[in-house]
């Protein structure tokens, strides 16, 4: 079995490079056409975020994303017509939901993504497997892998799959805006009062969000303090009891489907409707992109930054 | 039995059977999330096929996983006729007896530890089913006899506190090593490498011949310890050989493709509604049955919902769980 064919292809392509170079004169113009040819082939070595070392075309074309967030970025990033194939749960912008799927974020199909003949392959460390990863590096397919744990993180990425795709500079106008709003929110919740907040990932069995997801770190950023913040792991159990003791101001919920039962559901459920954010109505949904390390983090920064700390209409701190 | 036990017909039948799985794996090669046609597969096996991708989907993604789901259904299935045969049980299979939870824990405990012990998570597996397979073997045990129910209730038990110890180390690995974790528990063929393969076939394959080499010990030991060693056979040698072998069948079917439930109860109960209980015809029956169910069921796990896939696990036990029931009924009488 050739688990090294694609290492044989790119011997035979570098012959045929160095074999019409050696030819001279009229076939000047063959070496060239077989330069253009091969400016796609590996072309640099880079260190991708999880400390792998990838050998990625110079300007990737043919790109597949294996997470909803990497797709944002590249479309934020005004490279969406690279994109070759997406997972089943890209779908923002629409357009994402267009793009041939390769599967799951878990599961992907590898034979639908050799099929898009991909000449990089896009994944992270929080939605993808380590099967998935060494699958491809076993097919000879080039995987670049993010990580983004926090806002900083996410603009690191964005800057990284800018610079990845042979495009540094597009990133540049789009992270300092990003940047920009994010100081002008913690600029406007500095000094004020911290409300402690539950972060709903799941409610049967409650799960939330720990301290090390970018979850976190958006509440801490828009003025909050999680509850979950001495709790260990990134997605642990917390029960109801221990909820109740340690008295969240506010409740947060990413408005997702499965959360698809109204607010007043929830405010009904036995041991929820004697919590006092429940009591007082601080029960809210975000939007899901608080669970997605792309550009729209910062959206939903800012709408955990006016919930935690409404802005007053005649107030005088500015717009946030 | 459905098939007279003469030399010509068992013949027969394992060519039959060869030429079932020859076809299936065909079959399967064609099918996938991406359309291939059978020219296509062809070109693509014989080397011709101009098309690169092709080429690689059928040869480095299909091929390989096939001769996994091979290896695998041969050695759970020969697996559980040993154990079958080893504790005179219809009811036993490494699944139910809590073996596949043991080298499951093995090989999880080795990811967990890292390093040298994630390269030798097959052997930590192998230790992991032969502790487990002593264990319930122990338990199962009443006052020097194996006690049918106690010894399928051993298991159960055992394996369901294997289970809750699994969910216990799994969270203290790292978010990203749980999600794939409790992916490769439900059964999972699709990470296979060649360097797997490469030290898989010659184990299977040993394996599978150590077994046949105690066949006749294993028919003779249908009739009960006593009567086995009053017909010469030396039961203790033959009793340790076959756990052993057993537990390693176990072991490396599981530390490559995770638990995948009730082949070893489903295959070698099939075999012998056709061959009897010969183990001479009874093992090679099972090991190509085996193959043939779990390609059967891999390439279903991989179309049904393509381009996502199903956990091949929760295929084997659609199919496997019901015989259980109907075995269970029966022998209860």
């Amino acid at each position: 079995m050739g688990g090294d064919a694609p290492a044989s292809l790119r011997v035979r392509g570098a012959f045929f490079f160095v074999g019409s170079m050696k030819i001279t004169g009229g076939s000047i113009f063959l070496a060239a056409a077989a330069f253009v040819a091969f400016a796609s082939a590996p072309a640099r070595q880079v260190t991708d975020q999880t400390g792998r070392r990838v050998n990625i075309p110079e300007n990737p074309q043919r790109l597949i994303s294996l997470a909803p967030s990497i797709t944002e970025i590249v479309y934020a990033l005004g490279l969406g017509d690279r994109l070759v194939g997406d997972t089943d749960y890209c779908d923002y912008p629409p357009e994402a939901k267009r793009k041939p799927h390769v599967g799951a974020m878990l599961n992907p199909s590898l034979e639908k993504i050799v099929a898009l003949k991909p000449d990089l392959v896009l994944g992270t460390v929080e939605a993808n497997r380590r099967a998935t990863v060494d699958q491809l590096e076993r097919l000879g397919l080039p995987l670049y892998g993010l990580t983004a744990r926090n806002l900083d993180e996410t603009l690191h990425s964005i800057e990284d799959v800018s610079s990845v795709l042979g495009r540094a500079e597009v990133s540049q106008k789009l992270v300092a805006s990003l940047r920009a709003r994010i100081d002008a929110v913690e600029k406007r919740v500095s000094g004020q009062k911290r409300p402690k907040v539950l972060f709903v990932v799941w409610d049967r069995p409650l799960i939330t969000a720990g301290p090390q997801t970018f979850i976190a770190d958006v509440i801490a950023r828009a003025g909050g303090a999680s509850i979950s913040q001495d709790l260990r792991g990134d997605w642990p159990r917390l029960g109801l009891e221990e909820v109740l003791r340690r008295e969240p101001d506010v409740i947060l919920l990413p408005r997702t489907e499965s959360f698809s039962s109204s607010l007043e559901d929830f405010r009904k459920l036995p041991g929820w409707r004697d919590l006092r954010a429940v009591r007082e109505g601080r029960l809210y949904f975000v939007s899901e992109t608080i669970m997605r390390p792309c550009p729209r983090l910062v959206d939903a920064l800012e709408e955990v930054a006016a919930i935690l700390h409404p802005v007053e209409k005649t107030g005088a701190r500015g717009p946030a | 039995m459905i098939i007279a036990p003469t030399r010509r017909n068992v013949l027969l039948l394992l060519c039959a059977l060869g030429a079932a799985l020859a076809l299936v794996g065909l079959g399967a090669l064609s099918l996938g999330a991406v359309r291939l046609s059978w020219s296509e597969v062809g070109a693509a096996l014989l080397g011709t096929s101009g098309n690169k991708e092709t080429a690689m989907i059928v040869r480095e993604i299909r091929l390989p996983r096939i001769l996994l789901a091979v290896l695998v259904g041969a050695a759970l299935s020969v697996a559980g006729t040993g154990l079958q045969a080893l504790l005179r049980n219809p009811l036993a299979d490494p699944y139910v007896l809590g073996i596949s939870s043991g080298a499951a824990l093995g090989a999880i405990v080795a990811l967990y530890i890292g390093g040298r012990a994630g390269a030798a998570s097959p052997a930590i597996a192998f230790l992991g089913a032969v502790a487990t397979m002593t264990w319930v073997y122990l338990l199962g045990r009443r006052a020097g006899r194996l006690a049918s129910y106690t010894l399928i209730l051993a298991g159960v038990v055992t394996a369901s506190f294997l289970s809750a110890i699994i969910l216990f180390v799994l969270t203290l690995l790292s978010s990203r090593d749980v999600r794939g974790t409790a992916f490769w528990l439900m059964g999972d063929l699709s990470a296979v490498s060649d360097a797997q393969l490469r030290y898989l076939f010659p184990a299977v394959m040993l394996g599978i011949a150590g077994l046949y080499w105690f066949a006749k010990d294993l028919n003779v030991l249908l009739l009960g310890e006593e009567e086995a060693a009053h017909l010469g056979v030396n039961v203790p040698r033959v009793e340790t050989a076959v756990y052993l072998l057993t537990s390693l069948l176990t072991g490396l079917a599981v530390s490559v493709s995770g638990a995948i439930g009730y082949l070893g109860l489903l295959v070698p109960h099939l075999g012998r509604m056709l061959v009897g209980n010969d183990h001479r015809t009874l093992l090679p029956t099972a090991a190509l049955g085996g193959a043939l169910v779990l390609v059967l069921s891999d390439t279903l796990a991989r179309t049904v919902v393509a381009p996502a896939e199903l956990p091949v696990g929760a295929v084997t036990a659609l199919a496997g769980a019901p015989v259980f029931i109907y075995l269970l009924r029966r022998t209860t009488g």
